[in-house]
């Protein structure tokens, strides 16, 4: 049976309250919400490992009051999209083609990609392929390059070793850890996670098979070992987003330990010199927990001028 | 807490027993030096697909089956499978504080960067109940 926002639990449904959409990309079933008028300016936010749609849920509100259309979709394997257990369909290509088909089968023009965690290499990648849909682009906690690579992402404890052949299955698989422990520990403000949220992210995912990409996307990231399965893929992205000269902005967590901003977000700078920001905002890696409604509204004020200005060019600022 | 897997011969297989899947890894390659150890352990540089490993904790007796994959060094991966009598249903809290054993047996046999300790450190960060048993 496909599951809709309707057959999640009340506070999970008061919280995300918005109508549930499919969409077949790349052979399986993406979910994705989308609101706002139809034919007002694309905003697509885009998460990554473990969460869906419902992390984005306090910056849409901004961004609808912007008068702004909001694309929300739910990467495959998570949230309320398909989840296939065959650990081969995730590779970060076929993540990548899967947002690929999304922007195409929306038609989406002129769209602002709003890029987290693993929505960056995806949604990146899918801008560099469908370059002329875009008008602009925001990062937060994500990168698009093979070094530097995160100390965290490094070390074997505890990162390493959370993956790693086995003990991946079983810590991230059949124990959860990734939408369980390991969230509540990249937020500022627990007990308001573990209030308001937890419940959405857990229930997602309930069963082991459910959460093949939870202990495979970690194996996805280059640091430098010779095992490395995506180096190619990510030298290819970072090419290509020197190139862009789209209007960009950057924003970030301050208590961000996984990607840290004097690293990450300064990387951007140095990659887009043009970029706006660092806007940061209190957040560890999942920042949208603590400052989701801030960030809808840098992003609805971003969107709002890129837009402008690429509809006149004179009026930039 | 569970004893130490003893790796077991083959012939020690206890007969009359079915395989109950507890964990699936399709790429024990991920970090290669986790399938030279279960290559070195299990005899599978010579024998290829041939049978099962077997080990046993505290007399309970789990079996690695493990898999092949073209153009990926074998093994490609290994399932993990309980072995139980006849019927008789899974105890699901002694197949887990047996598996957690395994783990760390697994990951100072690989040994390395690669520790028990940090295993057990990384399980209590994560509140796995068998690492907090511990």
């Amino acid at each position: 049976m496909t599951r809709t926002i309707d057959d999640l639990p009340p506070a999970v449904r008061s919280r995300y309250p918005y109508r549930s959409r499919f969409v077949q990309v790349n052979g399986r079933r993406m979910h994705y919400v989308d609101e706002g008028p139809p034919d007002a300016p694309p905003v697509l936010l885009l998460h990554g490992n473990p969460a869906w749609g419902y992390l984005w849920r306090d910056a849409v509100p901004p961004l609808l009051a912007a008068g702004l259309r909001v694309v929300v979709p739910d990467q495959i394997g998570f949230g309320l999209s398909e989840k296939p257990h065959t650990h081969a369909v995730h590779t970060l290509d076929n993540h990548t083609a899967n947002l690929i088909a999304l922007i195409d089968r929306l038609d989406l023009r002129g769209v602002t990609v709003v890029c987290h965690d693993w929505g960056g290499p995806t949604g990146l990648g899918a801008l560099l392929s469908r370059p002329h849909r875009a008008t602009a682009v925001a990062v937060m906690s994500t990168w698009a390059w093979t070094t530097p690579s995160s100390a965290f992402h490094r070390s074997v404890l505890p990162w390493r070793m959370m993956h790693a052949p086995l003990v991946g299955p079983y810590l991230l698989g059949t124990r959860a850890a990734m939408p369980g422990r390991g969230m509540y520990l990249s937020v500022v403000d627990r007990s308001r996670f573990a209030e308001e949220s937890q419940e959405a992210y857990t229930t997602v995912l309930g069963d082991a098979d459910e959460r093949t990409l939870t202990w495979t996307w970690p194996r996805s990231i280059p640091i430098g070992l010779p095992s490395d399965t995506t180096g190619a893929r990510f030298r290819w992205l970072e090419e290509g987003v020197r190139a862009l000269r789209l209007p960009a902005t950057v924003l970030w967590g301050r208590e961000d330990e996984v990607f840290p901003s004097d690293v990450f977000a300064a990387r951007w700078h140095e990659i887009w010199p043009h970029a706006e920001g660092t806007h940061l905002v209190t957040g560890k890696h999942f920042l949208q927990e603590d400052s989701g409604t801030e960030i809808g509204h840098l992003l609805a004020d971003f969107a709002t001028r890129a837009t402008r200005a690429a509809h006149d060019p004179g009026a930039a600022r | 807490m569970s004893a130490l897997p003893i790796v077991e011969p083959a012939a020690n297989r206890p007969t009359s027993h079915r395989g109950v899947p507890l964990l699936t890894e399709p790429s024990v390659g991920h970090y290669p030096e986790f399938r030279a150890f279960l290559a070195r352990t299990f005899g599978l540089d010579t024998d290829r697909i041939g049978g099962p490993g077997l080990l046993s904790v505290d007399g309970r007796f789990y079996e690695l089956v493990f898999l092949g994959r073209s153009g990926t060094p074998f093994p490609s991966g290994v399932e993990i499978h309980a072995l139980l009598p006849g019927l008789e249903p899974l105890d699901e809290d002694v197949a887990d504080r047996d598996l957690w054993a395994v783990l760390e047996w697994l990951v100072d046999g690989v040994g390395g960067e690669w520790s028990a300790e940090d295993l057990v450190t990384t399980g209590r960060i994560y509140r796995v109940p068998a690492a907090e048993q511990k």
